[in-house]
């Protein structure tokens, strides 16, 4: 059954190592929201989203890369080059 | 009586609460966490003088609780003078020591709890407590699933085997999911009031979604992901809208809601509910906030979609640039190689994303992103579409011939050889067999197969049996006729295998390697089903022509070419999906219909019909 003096003494003891790797993951956990309910104005960002009508630009949908000096481009862009001119 | 003053006071209070329905209080007065406070110190020690274990004593605190329940009901809610009697002998014996056993009796006592939240009038008055045990047995499940050390000592005293500890630990956390789903289907079922879609949230009603966020957080936890399809599924049939909920509790469902429909490859409503969740989270909860970031920037990156800079410095987002950032340069750039280096498992990036559970879908759903843009520059810079003065006039379409992507790919794989950050990727150039674009580890079955004749490595015919023997000497096999057949230890069944099948090609990719072309054949086969792939996703709008491949891009002259070879992903994308803007699991309100209306939308459940004639 339990014992609750040598209970009471491992408990610091093993306090410390229970420490760490709570930290780590605490990360990854969804935590309980210390209030259970708010209003939809407190969910909105204030700064910078009201000066633009709240419509911040969060998404870039057009990212293609038609930049023709840049690196990775440029030397793509070489290397096919020499293939048309020895064919 | 009087011997125990504490128990008696405790008992009366706990009647008086009962009788006034006062769910929040009884929750409050059934504290079990350590460490107690002073009060019930001093109940535990009137339990362990006065009733100390045993039958007779369970028999005599039963008894002392039976008054709990009103009088009128009959005592037909026997639950929670049991669960209360459970609750006592829970304070009585608890040891810290066995955490084991101190989950095992907490989940017996919410089991208990859980019947008594079952009861029609009075269930509800458990309700609080069903949630404050529910979260007290998953802080417990959850840390011993962290930290198995702690019940270690316990299950080696027990004699359980250390092999078992791993399937042990996942199931603390999954069944304490089982019973939490219990307490789920409790509320989820209670009929009090109008229940179902068009009902609002009351009676147990209101813990439909408590029980379901603890529940599926258990779920998260322990992997078992599948589990929760039944849940999503009953509340999309039985469930009130989620606007009526408060804000903690929808941002918190609709949260692991997004990450099930990701898990699930079902990106475009897992967008929608991840990015409703993070609109409606509280702006100074930054944890949440990053939390659900995190995976609705991947969920918008396979839609097409990157985070913009703006994003990227919001407080909740630190940090995450640096893993984000990289990939959407490297499917922007399109080098695919480079991009599989990226999300080499061993990386440090790669980790990261393994740890949010992400890497595989973004490795494979990213990829795809990746040859859009490997094959959108092939063609900017080596297709040919005359100019801009040809596009005016009639002509044939713009075309890419699919030989300009062999060599970009060849030229890839060098620079990257040369630049010797090469895993086995790639070294694809020099696969013997299978793909010449990318490379795969070899299986391990094959690891022995050596030399461009792919015959085994010198091996013993014994050291050969041990290793394959199931597979080439079974103990029984089907015949031509599907019959069992039970075969001699030993005997090979696939025959001598000495025979000659010299006049035979085994090899399923028998390149002649001094052929070139031969091996580029196979490369453009590759290239073709990629952009085959491409084109069915209608991620690339054009046509391929396979006698002499190229990849063709007819009606360009009114978009461009560039926008109709290869259109905007997210455009593409988002036309496709948004037809439904419904999201399975999330119960929206209905809009107002008139009632009574025949015909008017209205849905008829056929289930119980049944055809003419029968009985």
């Amino acid at each position: 059954m339990s014992n609750p003096t040598t209970q009471k003494a491992d408990a610091p003891e093993q306090a410390p190592p229970q420490a760490k790797p709570q930290v780590l993951e605490e990360d990854d956990e969804f935590e309980d929201f210390p209030v259970e309910d708010w209003p939809q104005e407190e969910a909105e960002q204030t700064n910078g989203s009201k000066a633009n009508d709240g419509s911040e630009h969060l998404w870039e949908e057009s990212w293609d890369d038609d930049d023709a000096a840049e690196d990775f481009s440029k030397q793509l862009k070489e290397e096919l080059k020499k293939v048309e001119a020895s064919a | 009586m009087g011997q125990t003053p504490v128990l008696d006071q405790f008992l009366g209070s706990l009647q008086e609460l009962v009788q006034n329905r006062d769910g929040a209080k009884v929750q409050d007065f059934l504290q079990l966490e350590p460490p107690l406070s002073d009060i019930y110190q001093r109940m535990v020690s009137e339990l362990r003088h006065h009733y100390a274990p045993g039958f007779k004593a369970d028999t005599e605190l039963l008894q002392r609780c039976e008054p709990l329940v009103p009088r009128s009901k009959g005592g037909s809610w026997t639950a929670f003078p049991t669960f209360v009697k459970l609750y006592l002998i829970f304070l009585r014996d608890m040891n810290t020591d066995n955490l084991l056993e101190t989950y095992n009796q907490l989940k017996a006592l919410l089991n208990q709890c859980v019947l008594a939240l079952g009861d029609s009038q009075m269930g509800v008055v458990v309700l609080p407590t069903v949630l404050y045990l529910s979260k007290v047995l998953a802080k417990l499940a959850m840390g011993l699933d962290r930290r198995p050390d702690l019940i270690a000592h316990i299950r080696r005293m027990e004699g359980l085997a250390a092999q078992d500890e791993s399937i042990e630990k996942v199931t603390l956390v999954e069944k304490s999911a089982n019973v939490v789903r219990e307490a789920f289907i409790k509320c989820l079922t209670d009929r009090t009031g109008t229940p179902g879609p068009t009902g609002k949230p009351e009676g147990k009603r209101i813990g439909i979604y408590l029980m379901a966020n603890l529940c599926l957080k258990l779920l998260f936890q322990c992997g078992k992901l599948r589990n929760a399809e039944q849940m999503f599924a009953s509340i999309s049939a039985q469930s009130p809208p989620l606007a009526y909920f408060p804000a903690s509790q929808r941002v918190t469902y609709l949260y692991y809601l997004g990450r099930y429909l990701f898990a699930n490859n079902l990106f475009f409503p897992a967008r929608i509910a991840l990015q409703a969740a993070y609109d409606q989270c509280h702006r100074q909860a930054i944890s949440q906030r990053r939390l659900i970031l995190s995976y609705l920037i991947p969920c918008n990156i396979i839609l097409g979609r990157f985070p913009s800079q703006a994003l990227f410095q919001r407080p909740e987002a630190q940090g995450l640039a640096e893993h984000f950032q990289p990939l959407c340069r490297l499917i922007v750039r399109g080098d695919y190689l480079a991009f599989r280096q990226h999300l080499f498992l061993g990386s440090p990036t790669a980790q990261w994303f393994a740890r949010k559970g992400i890497l595989f879908t973004l490795r494979n759903r990213c990829e795809t992103l990746v040859w859009r843009s490997f094959a959108r520059k092939v063609f900017m810079y080596g297709g040919s579409y005359g100019g801009p003065q040809a596009q005016a006039q009639k002509g044939p379409p713009p075309v890419l011939n699919l030989k300009k992507l062999v060599v970009a790919i060849r030229w890839l794989q060098t620079q990257h050889a040369s630049s010797g950050n090469g895993t086995a990727n790639t070294m694809a150039a020099s696969n013997l067999y299978g793909s010449q674009v990318v490379s795969e580890p070899t299986d391990l079955d094959y690891a022995r197969l050596e030399g461009a004749d792919g015959r085994a490595s010198p091996a013993t015919d014994q050291e050969i049996l041990g290793k394959y023997g199931d597979f080439l000497a079974p103990d029984g096999f089907y015949t031509e006729e599907g019959r069992p057949q039970p075969n001699l230890p030993g005997q090979l069944v696939d025959g001598d295998p000495e025979e000659n099948y010299g006049d035979y090609e085994l090899n399923p990719y028998a390149y002649d390697f001094d052929d070139r072309t031969e091996i580029d054949a196979s490369v453009m086969q590759e290239i073709e089903s990629i952009f085959a792939s491409l084109i069915t996703q209608g991620l690339m709008g054009g046509y391929l022509l396979h006698r002499e491949p190229r990849f063709a891009v007819p009606g360009a002259k009114i978009k461009g070419i560039l926008p109709t070879g290869f259109p905007n992903v997210w455009q593409t994308i988002s036309a496709r999906e948004s037809h439904d803007s419904s999201v399975p699991g999330w119960v929206q309100p209905r809009a107002p219909t008139v009632v009574g209306a025949a015909g008017g939308g209205r849905v008829i459940n056929l289930a119980g019909a049944r055809p003419v004639g029968l009985q």
